[in-house]
């Protein structure tokens, strides 16, 4: 009876201890590795200065805020251009290797791909409406991966000798073990998905 | 018949000539004629005592003709003090009712699972939670009328109770409250529920005395006592099931002291592994699971006093549907048009992602001293729930849990009792709980929630009074809850925030013995409870939807996290009202209850419109407050046609609403009725039978909110039209499915040796391969519900 009474007491007081003492740290940030909060368009024109569109989210996939796109993208007619993609990740700090998504899709490029698609037949070549709809479909990479498959940070655009508009729609599918030179569209999961409003002055 | 007479005429003379050799044998039952072994039967004034063995069966022998008085017990059942006249030379066949008044002792012993004199509750137990067994808590609960699941798959079942879970049902394993991440409606109650001797649901205030927030109700997992006396016993069940192709070992053994009476201990184990569950037509790929507990308990009790120690480990591994895993609103589209899921494969025991893992640890320490008419109780209890949540990851991601989480909770609860007179009772309490959650780092995504510290202080006081045929319960209860807060809004910005909550809640039940085998009881609680640190905080996604939540603090404009005090967030109020009737004769059993439940801003997930981002468009989902009504009647009936067949029917009927909004709830339960019969042959022969066929049929939930599709909101933002923002009210993907019938066999044979037996159970259950969908489980967008499913079990004891 005795012997309870005291582990009553040792118990009682030893787990009040318990719930009194606690401190705590603030938490690590987390480098959010898969998001894209900005991707910025630059089409650089043989001659002339370059056209320039992006579209941001600053909150991420998961953010209630919808992305904001600039544009349209007012091209010259019958000029060459070439196109360079770069992204960025802002939810992670910006000397984090996660901020620079271009550079980790350069590292991960056997795994991505672009994939594009127009309408309105605004562009001689490539001609057609892109290769979203079938991946025979002609684009025109400057880069490739390690085995000589397509990337597409880099593509070139020659647009028609006429005025016109239409949609211009970029997508980056991560396929990683899919990416072959036979995978489509609908391999894999979309990184980034943005369509965007295109003129030809 | 003139055997008996003979027996008759000589009895008395054989008595005579041998006045202390006569034996009265007989068994002890319930009112349903379940035999009630370990009723014990005491001859008061002699002082001598047998306990009923296997099948309720007991023996006095050596007795000497005249009358003794009989004090008959057992645990939940009202005790029975009668006369016995000897010579008695027919089998004593004792009835006993089971009863509230008496369950109150259980507690007396099982420290701080008490039961109110008024409660209207409902008890699983002996042979019908044995026929659960190799089932998950949540799922064999459901054998209980007004009690339901939310189901997430085959294999994660979360009790529903009056159509309201998660952190509104409490539950008390082995009277500590379970405290894992249970904001998640796939998260299924970490319990083993091999632990279980009963399992209790209380539906009504009585639940005042484990905390504010039990909005719905209390679930009590209870295991049996320890054994205070020397010898050793056992017990070992094998169930294997065609479906799943699951199997299950579990067993404990116990013992006691011949050198230390009043000492007494247990050793317990589960093992489960399952693979694919099969619906009618295909594999549900990746729905398999695995489970391994352990538990460890002791105890040392003397006659007025007693410590118990108990650990536990859970550890399970879960599968969810392959074909859920959705990417955007494109891919849901598809996932809910396609007759049979995406990445459906051949049957494997494998298990990839979507899947979870969860670690629960358990360690409680309690004690009880009585002194006069005092009792004091302490219980001490620390958990640790570690949760990890694994999805299709890119990469080097992939083996990297999406989300984890180590949640440490310390639970302390005192409480004296006193009782005052027979007629009155009084007691007082504090219970105390400190609450510590940490991200589990490396998970490379905002946390879904916050890391937190939360405490909660808790004083209350019960007072029960008995006046001739009424019983009188009155409970007040304050507390007072902090949480500290630290997390990462949308932006990846540390936020830091604390918030106070305090508020008092009351109970008013009564209970009235109309005649010996009728009661009516009515109960009114009032109940509180703040929102919890998911509700608040949430942010992004998780398994369980396709689709993005936010908390109620998170800024739609801004994505940043907003203070408290400053968002128009309320407390969740409720008021129930609980009625009961309740008829127990020997052959026919009736229980009635009807209920109201009235939430003042009840919380719950709300289907906001779309979000879109550079990976395309998302639903997403804010919680929301609203006020809401749950309304229902529950039946249950039980009749015995004769020492044989028994007849069961059993309804559950429930309307919810939305009263802000003047809507529908989604993930509702449907009404269902349950019939059963059963045959049981005289389990006191050496080998006994048993046979059971059951039909549930669940109705088609007509109260279902509107229907938008994922493909009507694609349309619609084809065009510019933020379908989900046009059309306010609540919304579901896809309309409620047809209402079905199950039946169910089952056979079973025990075989009893000299102290032990064996059981040997078959049963199938959707016997006719039945394709359904229920309502209430959140893979009916995308797969049908199991199919049929054989199982056996063997069980040993000894």
């Amino acid at each position: 009876m005795k012997s309870l009474r005291f582990i009553f007491f040792v118990l009682t007081s030893g787990s009040l201890l318990f719930l009194a003492s606690c401190s705590k740290d603030d938490p690590k940030p987390e480098n959010i590795k898969e998001a894209i909060t900005k991707a910025t368009f630059t089409f650089t024109p043989v001659t002339g200065s370059p056209v320039v569109v992006n579209v941001t989210d600053p909150d991420g996939t998961d953010g209630p805020i919808n992305r904001v796109l600039s544009g349209p993208i007012n091209l010259v007619k019958n000029m060459p251009y070439t196109l360079t993609i770069t992204m960025i990740n802002e939810l992670a700090p910006t000397t984090a290797p996660e901020y620079d998504v271009t550079e980790e899709i350069k590292k991960e490029k056997n795994e991505h791909m672009f994939f594009f698609a127009w309408t309105n037949n605004t562009f001689s070549n490539p001609a057609g409406n892109g290769n979203i709809d079938a991946r025979a479909d002609l684009v025109n990479y400057n880069d490739k991966d390690d085995n000589n498959l397509p990337l597409g940070l880099s593509t070139s655009w020659t647009t028609i000798n006429a005025t016109g508009s239409g949609k211009f729609r970029i997508v980056l599918k991560h396929q990683p073990d899919l990416k072959s030179a036979t995978s489509t569209f609908s391999d894999g999961e979309s990184d980034l998905d943005v369509e965007f409003d295109l003129s030809i002055n | 018949m003139r055997v008996a007479f003979l027996l008759l005429i000589f009895m008395p003379l054989v008595g005579w000539a041998q006045p202390c050799s006569f034996t009265v044998s007989g068994k002890v039952e319930d009112d349903r004629g379940m035999p009630l072994a370990g009723a014990t039967l005491v001859l008061t004034k002699e002082k001598k005592g047998v306990i009923a063995g296997e099948a309720g069966k007991f023996e006095f022998t050596q007795l000497c003709a005249g009358k003794y008085e009989v004090e008959i017990r057992y645990v939940g059942y009202q005790t029975i003090t009668t006369s016995l006249k000897v010579p008695f030379n027919k089998p004593w066949i004792i009835t006993m009712q089971s009863d509230s008044t008496s369950l109150n002792e259980v507690v007396i012993e099982d420290k701080h699972t008490n039961l109110a004199v008024t409660s209207t509750y409902s008890s699983l137990s002996g042979k019908l939670l044995e026929e659960t067994m190799g089932k998950s808590l949540g799922e064999s609960i459901r054998e209980i009328p007004g009690v339901n699941s939310i189901q997430t798959g085959p294999a994660i079942f979360k009790p529903v109770i009056h159509g309201v879970h998660s952190q509104r049902v409490l539950i008390l394993n082995n009277g500590i409250r379970q405290e894992g991440q249970n904001w998640g409606v796939e998260h299924a109650p970490e319990v083993d529920q091999f632990i279980a001797s009963n399992i209790i649901v209380i539906k009504d205030a009585a639940a005042i005395k484990y905390g504010a927030d039990a909005l719905g109700g209390v679930v009590l997992v209870n295991p049996a006592k320890l054994p205070t006396e020397a010898g050793i016993g056992g017990q070992l069940h094998t169930i294997v099931a065609s479906n799943n192709g699951s199997g299950v070992i579990s067993g404990f053994l116990e013992g006691g002291s011949k050198k230390w009476p009043g000492f007494g201990w247990r050793t317990q184990g589960t093992i489960k592994k399952a693979g694919d569950a099969r619906a009618a037509n295909y594999v549900l790929s990746n729905t398999g699971f695995e489970e391994q507990n352990f538990s460890l308990s002791t105890a040392y009790h003397t006659e007025k006093s007693g410590i118990d120690i108990f650990y536990s480990h859970f550890n399970t591994s879960i599968g969810i549907l392959r074909g859920t895993s959705v990417e955007s609103i494109e891919d849901l589209a598809n996932a809910m048009e396609r007759t049979v899921p995406q990445y459906t494969t051949d049957f494997t025991y494998d298990i990839k992602q979507p899947r979870q893992s969860v670690q629960h640890d358990l360690v409680k320490i309690n004690a009880h001293i009585e002194k006069g008419k005092n009792e004091f109780r302490f219980q001490y209890g620390f958990q640790s729930n570690r949760r990890t949540e694994y999805d299709f990851r890119r990469g080097s991601l992939r083996e990297i849990p999406a989300l984890g989480f180590q949640l440490y909770t310390q639970t302390l609860d005192a409480e004296w009792q006193r009782t005052h007179s027979p007629r009155w009772q009084s007691s007082w309490g504090i219970n105390a709980l400190y609450q510590n959650n940490n991200k589990i780092d490396g998970t490379q995504t905002i946390p879904f929630i916050p890391n937190f510290d939360h405490i909660t202080m808790g004083l209350f006081v019960v007072e029960k009074i008995s006046l001739r045929q009424w019983m009188l319960e009155l409970g007040l209860r304050y507390d007072v809850k902090n949480y500290d807060v630290i997390g990462f809004d949308l932006n990846n910005k540390l936020y830091h925030s604390t918030i106070d909550f305090q508020n008092a809640s009351g109970t008013v039940s009564v209970k009235r013995r109309l005649t010996s085998t009728s009661s009516f009881t009515s109960s009114f609680s009032s109940a509180w409870r703040p929102p919890n640190v998911a509700e608040l905080y949430s942010i992004g996604t998780h398994q369980s939807a396709a689709s993005i939540e936010y908390g109620l603090l998170l800024s739609e404009t801004t994505s940043e996290v907003r203070p408290y005090e400053k968002s128009g967030v309320n407390v969740e109020k409720a008021f129930k009202w609980v009625v009961g009737y309740k008829l127990e004769k020997p052959r026919f059993t009736t229980e009635i209850t009807g209920y109201v439940n009235y939430i003042f801003d009840f919380i719950y997930l709300k289907p906001r419109g779309i979000t879109q981002s550079l990976r395309g468009i998302f639903p997403y989902f804010r919680y929301t407050q609203t006020d809401a009504s749950f309304m229902g009647i529950d039946f249950f009936s039980n009749y015995k046609i004769n020492s044989f067949w028994t007849l069961t029917g059993k309804a559950s009927y429930l309307r919810a609403t939305d009263e802000t909004q003047n809507d529908y709830l989604v993930f509702i339960p449907a009404n269902r009725v349950d019939l059963g019969v059963r045959y049981e042959s005289n389990p006191e022969k050496k080998w006994s039978w048993s046979a059971e066929s059951k039909l549930r049929w669940v109705a088609n939930q007509s109260r279902a909110p509107q229907v938008i599709t994922p493909r009507q909101i694609i349309e619609a933002q084809a065009q510019g039209i933020d379908i989900v923002a046009q059309r306010p009210g609540n919304f579901d993907f896809k309309a409620a499915p047809d209402g079905y019938a199950l039946i169910s066999l089952s056979v079973g044979a025990t075989w009893k040796l000299k102290s032990s037996k064996c059981e040997i159970r078959l049963s199938a259950d959707n016997l006719t391969n039945q394709s359904f969908r229920e309502y209430t489980n959140r893979l009916r967008y995308f797969a049908d519900d199991v199919g049929r499913n054989i199982t056996l079990g063997l069980h040993y004891s000894f």
